[in-house]
This record gives C-alpha cells, structure tokens and sequence, in this order.
C-alpha cells in the first residue's frame, strides 16, 4: 500500500511540477519547479529499484546541473512583456507541436496498458544480469560491453570543454600581478623589516 | 568477440584518439606558437588513419570479421570507403585554415584539433550499428562543428552562424533521440540488426513514429528539405575553411550513416521509409536548385548547391537497393572532391591585401586576370552543374541508373528536370567570369598547398578521371556489399 | 525496532509506519540538542583561544546559553522584506534545516543503530548534501537585496566547486571498501592500520585524501577560513542579512546540523566511525555510539580551532585552492589509489 501511495505521491508531484515549470511566469520559479520535478523522478527510480541511477540523478542534475542553470538564469535581466508577445505569436506553432507530443505521449501510455512494451531483448528475454546490485551491474556494462562508447562518451565532454574555453578564453593584454603563494610564504620578517634606533632628531636613512 | 580483437578493429579511431589528446597537451603548453606544428601532426594523424583504414577497402571487407564491441560497430568496406573520405576532406580543411586564420590573426591550435576529434566521431558515425554508437558518434561531431563554426569569434558572422547551428543542432538531436527512445522502447533493442528483426513483421505505430523521428533528426544532420534552413546562414558566416569542411566530411558520414541506418535496421520495411526519403530527395533538389539563382554571395550559393547534391544522393537511398548505395558512395566522392575543390577555390578570391572575397561582383572577368583560377572554378562548377564529360556528370548518370533499375523513373525523371535548373546558376559563373568586364578585385597570391588542393580536385572531377571509375565503382559495390551482411 | 511495536499488537504496515517516525525523531530531537551545545562548545573554544572567558552567565557554566539564545529568536517578530519574493524568501530557511536533517538518515550510530541502511548510503549522503546549496541560493535570490544576492552567487560557485572534489574523495575511500554503504565502510576500517588501528587515516594513501576532505568540509559548510558566503566585512551577514527570528534561527541550527553531519562523515570515512580506535577486545564494550560521538567533537574541536585562528581566504585563493589544487590532487589520488588496489587486490 505505502508503496502504491508513494508511487501516486512522487508521480503526482512529477507532473505538477513540470506543468509548473512551463506556467511558471518567473523564470526562477520554472527552473525551481524543474528542480522539484528532477526530484521527484528520483524518488520513482527508488520505487522500482533502481536506487543508483536515482541518487546520479539528484547528484547530477539537482546537484550540479540545476544550480548553473539557476545560477545563470538569476543573473538574467528578462523582460516578461516581450517574451509574452513573442509567445502569442509563435503559440499556433507550439500548439500543433504540444499536440503531435501529446499524441506520442497517449500512444506510449495507450501501448503501455496493453502490453506491447518489452524491456529486454526481441525475444522478449530480459538482459542479463551481471552484478548483486544496481552499481554491480551498470560498472559491468560500462566498463565492458559499453567500454568503447563510455570512453567516446568522455571524449564527447573533452571536445565540449575544450569548445567552452576556445570560444571564451582570453588572455589579458594587461599585465596582471598574479600570486606566488611560495614567494609570499617563504617570505620572512627580516627581508621586509629592518630594526632602527635613531637617535633623537637624527631620524633614518631611507 | 573479445575485447581485443575489437580494439585491432578500431586502430584508426585509436590513432585519432591518441594523437588528438597528445596535440591536447602540445596546445596547452605551446600555446599560440604550436598551431602550425599541430596542424601538421593533425593531418599527419588523419594521413595515418586513412592508410590503416584503406586495406579494409580494398579487401571489400565485410561479414560478421568485421562486428566490433558486441555488435555496436561495424568496421566494414562502406565504413572504410565513407571513412577515406571523411579524412581527406579533414585533411583538406586542416591544410587550408592556417593560411585564412593566420592573416586574422586567429590562428590557435584547438583549430586542428577539434577537426581531428570531429573526424573521430564521424568515424564512430559511419561504423555505427548500434543506436548508442550512432548518437555518440554524431553528438561527437556535432560538438566539436558547433565550435568551429563560431571560430571566430569576435566575428558577428560566425557567431551568429555557430548559435544558430548550436540551437537548431540541439534540437535536431533531441527529435533524433526521441525517435530512438520510441524506437528502443517498442523494439527492445537498440542494434541495427535487432530493430530489423523486430520489425519484420510490420511496423507498429510507435515504431512508425520512431522511425519518422529519427530519419527527421538524421535529415537536418545532411541539411536535406524541410530540414535544411540552417545551411545557408551557418555556410555563409563560418569561417571559409570550416564550410568547406561542413560540406564535405559530415555530409560523408551522415549520408553513410543515413544508409546503414536505412538498410540494415529498417531494410526489412523500406516501403515505409523509401517515399520519405524520396520526398526529400526531390524537395531538396528543387529548393537546393531554385534557393541558389538570386543569391549574390558565392558561400551561400554553395550552400543551396550542397542542399542540391544531397537531393541527388538520397534518390540513391530511395532505391532502397545495395546498386543505389554502390551508386551513393559513387557520388559522394566526387562531390567530395567538387566541394573541396570549389571551396579551395573560393578561399583563393583574395584581394592585394589578402581579405577574402565571397560575392559575384567580385569574380567579374576572372578569366583575363587569373586564368588558371577561373578555369579550375569553371570546370568545378560544370561538373557540379552535371555538365557530361565531367565526373559530376558521371555521379549523376550512376545514380539515375540506380533509379531507372528500381523503376523509380518519375523519380529520376524529376531529377533529370530539376538538374536543368540548377544548371542556370552554375552557367551564371561562366558569365560573370568570362563575358563580363574585368574588375581585377583578386590580386592575393596563394600558396602551393592551395594550389596543388585545387589542381588535384579539378583532375579527380576531369574527363582523365574516367580511367579510375570502374576502379571506384568496384570499391563502392564492395562497400554496398557489405551492408547487412552481419547477420 | 518494527518489532517491538509489532509486538504491542499492531499489523506489520502500522508497526513499520511507527517505527520510523520514532526513529526519525530519535535522531533528530537529540540532534537538535546536539546542536544547541556545539554551538556552545564552540564560543568556548574560541574563547579560550583568545583568551577570553566566554559565556558564563546562562545556567551553570553558561551551559543554557544557547537555549537562552533559541527562546530569544523565539520570540521575536519575523519580518518579511516587502520587496521580498515571499514564498521563497520562507521556504529557503526549512529547506536549508530540512536537507540538513535528511542526510542523518543513513549514519550509522552502531552495528544496527541506523535508520535507513541502504547499499548506496554515501551517494545519498552526497545528493542530499549538495542540495544544501539552494537553500543558500534560494535565500540570496529571494531577499531581493544585492548583499545577500553576492553572497549566493559566491555559495554557488564555492558549493559546486568543493563538491567535486569531495566527491572524488569519497570515490576513493568506496574503492578500499569495496562498498558504498557506511556500514560496511566502518567493518572495512577494522584493523586496517598495521593489524590494530581501526581507521583509513593510518593509509598511506588515504591520509592525504583525510585532509583534502577535512579542507573541503570547510569549504563546504562555509566555515572559517571558507566563510565567504557571509563574510561580513564585505556582504553584512551574506544571504542571511535580511533574517530574524525564527527563519534565522533555521538557518543558524541547519548550518550547525551540517558541520556535525561532515565531522560524522569524517568519523565514519576515515576513522573508524563506531569502532573503538583500536582493534582491542575491551574496547568493544563501550558502546558505538559513544565512539562515533567523541569522534565528532574531536574533529568539531578542530573545526573550531581552525576558525579561532585563520584569517579568511580571498575568493580567488578559494576558487584556486579547489579547481587547481585540489581538483587534480584528488583525480590523482583516485588513480593512485586505484592503481594500488589493482595491483595488490585485483592482482589474480
């Protein structure tokens, strides 16, 4: 029963708050909701057993990916009235493209219910499992049947990174007084000072 | 099908891997001064790639030697012919950027290497026989062409030209994925060979829509109608050297993709993808041909002129028969060569201070200023226009005859039709180039490299080159051949 | 525990129900408590480092204090900015509690002394704690002031920048102990230091990696010398600037909940968590928990003593520390630690 409840819950949720994200007018606010959408998808991914893929999604998206994006789009300046003008027009189009999802979406569900859907291969033979648990078995697939395609995958991110930097990176004409954290700590008082006693009126030499 | 074996299958890939990372480290720490050193090892890297891979053509490789990493590759004689030319026209790219970047002083090393890993993942592309593979290999590519098409970056142009591919890009591959998830989630499978089975039986509806999803996502990749808008605006604002490197490899490897992808996971069902993609075909000469005649601007001509070609390619595909690939790889090679060539050309248009020169005006009356120049570009664009001793010509002939044999004549027929048009704009170069008054606008001087890439593609496009077509066409059968030969 | 109450005549779903909200409330009620006397062991200890006396008027010694300080926030008026984006502004305190509660859940106390013993404990712990960054967010954004907006900026930045780090950190101390839950780890620990030293610090290895995640906690929780969030010679008092009463108070007991969870982290990673230090029978008759408990003062101590003496770093030096020091250190250490257990574990 707890477990039927749970389920309603966090898909309740899931749908609610991604309905959220796209009504929301404040820009924060959708990327807030889509946080609590990533969330909840997290909490199905409990439900049917998949714990680790669950905790990536939190550790990922919630964690990391979402922060950036809240990160830049706080740092926006968007003026609502245009973007709603923009909206009205372009709507006709967005319409006929919610619909044709919306049609995919029945489809899927609709196909679902009567038991076309087979996770596993043609035969209808579920894939093997390689491992006790969840991390077992995806490290097995991995670093072993998906090896090349994994390593293709960080080449993917390298090229990404190095996209990032090419298209940001520049270097300062200005000269810029960078730290030597060794200088500044091999630094002892007696370079920087020096003890004087003058004698009164005499003063120091500089 | 152990590990290893799948590494020795894969040494090209391996090779660009490496070096593209051992380029990495030279680039960071050699800084600006590196770019030539690493362009040079690039293309060196490419070189040796292309000589690893060349055996395998030869051999006409194929059959279940040829099955990479529990069937998610597939190192066989189409993989490897698709794969010769991806590497030369990188090759090509990478010879003429130094001399386009350097005299705006944007020379940096990265330049090579993106090139080097964009050729990786068309090479990852052209081998996929596994949904997980194709998109690896295509978001690999993709990347790596969003950043070079905005290479310059403080250039509005290209900018502009890099966001609109990067946005327009994304979304493609967010259609193209959720084809594959609706393709994965109602077949079970995500291997070319396990769709085909699963499929065999009829297509389900939302294996329908999957496939549909996917063949979209695939034909914005090619830039085929309606998916082709982006083409003209990122030709025209990425730096020259990177169109010409857009027009050609990634072409090569989507198309080749597009193939196997077509015939070996949907091969079992070809009624229902051949009218699409004969649709496409048709629509994409016509927009291609009629897109082309008011423009002024020499990239952006090139551009409707790339979507022309691809048109011409997927009538090829819309065989659905092994002849009408044989005849796809046919074509492919020496639109290769055309593209290369007309590009080479192009960065060429230089005036006394060595600022490129991209539109009509300023090509007037070449022929009494730079001959030699006017008369590799004119026979280029005749054998782009299909003109007969031309090996376009011959491009064209072998696909029609593809065609004709898989009594798709209407087909063929409005190609024939729509060849004609598109001839009325290639013939607009001869005009302004021989018959009007000169300008003399192009005075800059190039470089052998320059030189010895033009002269080289106008041989491979010249009536000489009829010698090697029978040489050709029996490496493409050999390649088409081993489509689907899996298991 | 679901026995127990089993036992006094309810259903199995009933007694589940029961027993965790039980175990829910014993964990946080004495956490809460807890907290109320760190923060108290905290002034002291800053006060005796700088020479000073400290509170010691509230109850004997001074113990009461911070209740005397809880009443206090109590019962003051909570005032919502009007400029303020009021739901947001209200949630970021009790979300900010919240996350630091929920990550209690799957420490564990003793051999069975543990809410929640799920195999991927130390990712739980790791998600939720990088969901303590909105909090900091949310408030900063919310507020609608551009002291507290800084100060989620920097949060962000920082928050992202160290949990990569920890996050490597943690990969290491997984690939020794083969596990992901904390349980095990602990087990793993046993008499891991040349036969009788229980704990990962006595690692060649590790013990690198101990202090890395002791300068990263730091960061973390934004603690001195890492308290730039809230510096207040440059942003008044950071995202919390707008605060009173209660909302504050949330705040103040979330980000003391947060430095003991990550000296537990500390305990139970690299020292052994409820085993006694050393792997000597007699010591196995005090309980766990008062193990894992004097641990976690020892090294909130020593969070202490660093704040009593280290000036604050600049946010450069901080953005430094984490990407160019200890991002590749860590990435090496996983390597390296890989490496040896790949040549002496995995030799075969």
């Amino acid at each position: 029963m707890i477990h039927t409840l749970a389920f309603y819950l966090f898909a309740v949720l899931v749908i609610a708050s991604g309905a959220m994200v796209v009504l929301a007018r404040n820009p924060v606010h959708s990327v807030l909701w889509l946080i609590l959408a990533f969330f909840n998808a997290a909490g199905l991914m409990v439900l049917v057993g998949a714990e680790f893929i669950a905790m990536l999604l939190v550790i990922v998206y919630v964690g990391a990916v979402a922060v950036l994006f809240l990160f830049v789009v706080m740092m926006l300046n968007i003026d609502f009235a245009e973007l709603r003008a923009g909206f009205i027009r372009n709507a006709p189009l967005g319409a006929v493209i919610a619909l044709i999802l919306l049609a995919e979406l029945v489809l899927g569900v609709g196909a679902y219910r009567v038991g076309i859907i087979e996770l596993g291969t043609p035969d209808g033979s579920a894939a093997p499992l390689l491992g006790e648990s969840n991390i077992e078995n995806i490290g097995a697939l991995l670093y072993g049947r998906y090896l090349f395609l994994f390593e293709m995958a960080g080449i993917i991110l390298l090229v990404a990174m190095i996209g990032a930097i090419v298209l940001t990176h520049r270097e300062s004409r200005a000269h810029r007084a960078h730290q030597n954290i060794g200088k500044q700590v091999a630094r002892r008082p007696d370079d920087a000072t020096e003890m004087k006693r003058p004698e009164v009126g005499q003063g120091v030499e500089l | 099908m152990d590990l290893t074996y799948s590494l020795g299958l894969v040494i090209p890939e391996l090779v660009l891997t490496l070096s593209g990372l051992v380029l990495l480290l030279v680039a960071a720490w050699g800084g600006n001064e590196a770019s030539k050193p690493v362009s040079i090892a690039a293309c060196v890297a490419l070189g040796g790639a292309f000589f690893l891979t060349a055996p395998a053509v030869c051999a006409g490789a194929s059959g279940p030697d040829t099955v990479a990493f529990f069937g998610q590759l597939r190192i066989d004689a189409w993989a490897g012919l698709a794969k010769l030319m991806i590497y030369a026209a990188a090759g090509a790219a990478l010879v003429v950027a130094p001399a386009y970047f350097d005299r705006l002083k944007a020379m940096r090393p990265e330049f090579a290497i993106l090139v080097l890993f964009a050729a990786l993942g068309m090479s990852i592309m052209v081998s996929a026989a596994d949904l997980l593979a194709l998109y690896i290999g295509l978001e690999l590519n993709s990347l790596a062409a969003y950043v070079l098409a905005a290479y310059l970056r403080d250039d509005d142009k290209s900018a502009e030209a890099g966001l609109k591919y990067f946005v327009l890009g994304a979304l493609a591959s967010g259609i193209l994925l959720f084809g594959m998830s609706l393709l994965y989630g109602f077949t079970g499978t995500t291997s070319f060979s396990g769709i085909n089975v699963a499929i065999a039986d009829g297509l389900s509806g939302g294996q329908l829509f999957g496939l549909i999803f996917v063949l979209a996502g695939m034909a914005f990749k090619i830039s085929a109608v309606p998916f082709h808008m982006w083409t003209p605006d990122v030709y025209e604002g990425a730096p020259t050297p990177v169109t010409a490197f857009f027009a050609s490899a990634p072409k090569v490897a989507a198309i080749a993709l597009l193939a196997r992808l077509s015939l070996e996971a949907f091969g079992t069902q070809a009624t229902a993808w051949q009218q699409i993609v004969g649709f496409a075909a048709i629509a994409s000469i016509v927009v291609g041909a009629l897109g082309a005649i008011g423009q002024q601007n020499i990239k952006r001509l090139l551009a409707f002129s790339s979507i022309n070609n691809v048109g011409f390619i997927l009538i090829g595909l819309a065989t659905a028969t092994l002849a009408g690939a044989s005849a796809m790889m046919i074509y492919l090679a020496f639109y290769v060569a055309m593209t290369v060539g007309s590009f080479v050309a192009l960065l060429m248009l230089k005036d006394a201070d060595g600022n490129q020169l991209e539109t009509f005006g300023d090509i007037k009356g070449l022929s009494t200023t730079q001959p030699a120049l006017a008369w590799c570009l004119l026979l280029i664009m005749f054998s782009l226009a299909g003109i007969p001793p031309l090996m376009g010509f011959y491009g064209k002939l072998v696909i029609f005859r593809a065609a004709v044999e898989a009594d798709l004549i209407a087909l063929a027929a409005i190609g024939i039709a729509a060849s004609v048009i598109g001839a009325f704009y290639y013939l607009k170069f001869i005009k302004v180039m021989f018959f009007d008054e000169p300008v003399d606008a192009v005075k800059g001087k190039s470089d052998w490299a320059h030189w010895a890439l033009l002269v080289i593609a106008t041989l491979v496009i010249s009536p000489i080159a009829f010698l090697g077509t029978e040489w050709l066409g029996g490496l493409a059968e050999a390649a088409a051949a081993a489509l689907a030969t899996a298991g | 525990m679901t026995e127990f109450f089993q036992s006094l005549g309810m259903n199995y779903e009933w007694a589940w129900f029961v027993a965790t909200i039980a175990g829910i409330l014993l964990i946080a009620l004495p956490l809460m408590l807890g907290v109320a006397m760190i923060i108290y062991m905290d002034r002291k200890v800053w006060a005796a480092i700088n020479l000073r006396r400290g509170p010691n008027v509230v109850g004997p010694f001074g113990l009461l204090q911070s209740f005397a300080d809880g009443l206090k926030v109590f019962l003051q008026e909570t005032i919502i900015p009007s400029a303020a984006n009021k739901g947001l502004f209200i949630i970021a305190p009790i979300l900010t509690f919240t996350v630091a509660l929920l990550a209690w859940a799957v420490i564990p106390f003793g051999p069975e002394a543990v809410l929640a013993d799920i195999n991927v404990g130390l990712l739980y712990i790791f998600a939720v704690s990088s969901l303590g960054v909105y909090g900091v967010v949310i408030s900063g954004w919310a507020s609608n002031s551009k002291y507290p907006f800084f100060s989620a900026m920097r949060a962000s930045a920082q928050m992202i920048s160290y949990e990569v780090s920890i996050g490597f950190i943690m990969v290491c101390v997984v690939l020794w102990a083969g596990s992901f839950n904390l349980n095990e780890i602990v087990l793993a620990q046993k008499g891991h230091g040349l036969g009788f030293v229980n704990g990962y610090f006595f690692n060649i290895l590790l013990f690198p990696i101990f202090v890395m995640f002791f300068i990263s906690a730091l960061a973390e929780t934004q603690r001195v010398p890492f308290d730039l969030t809230e510096a207040e010679s440059e942003l008044v008092a950071g995202y919390q600037t707008e605060y009173s009463s209660m909302s504050f108070a949330l705040f103040w007991l979330g980000e003391y909940a947060n430095i003991l969870l990550m000296c537990a982290l500390m305990s139970i990673l690299f020292f052994g968590g409820w085993l006694p230090p050393v792997d000597w029978e007699p010591l196995y008759v005090v309980p766990g928990i008062v193990w894992l408990l004097g641990k976690i003062v020892f090294f909130f101590f020593m969070f202490s003593w660093v704040m009593a003496t280290v000036p604050r770093y600049r946010y450069d030096q901080l953005m430094r520390l984490g990407w160019k020091v200890f991002l590749p250190l860590s990435l090496f250490f996983v390597f390296a630690v890989s490496g040896w257990l790949m040549l002496t574990r995995f030799a075969a």
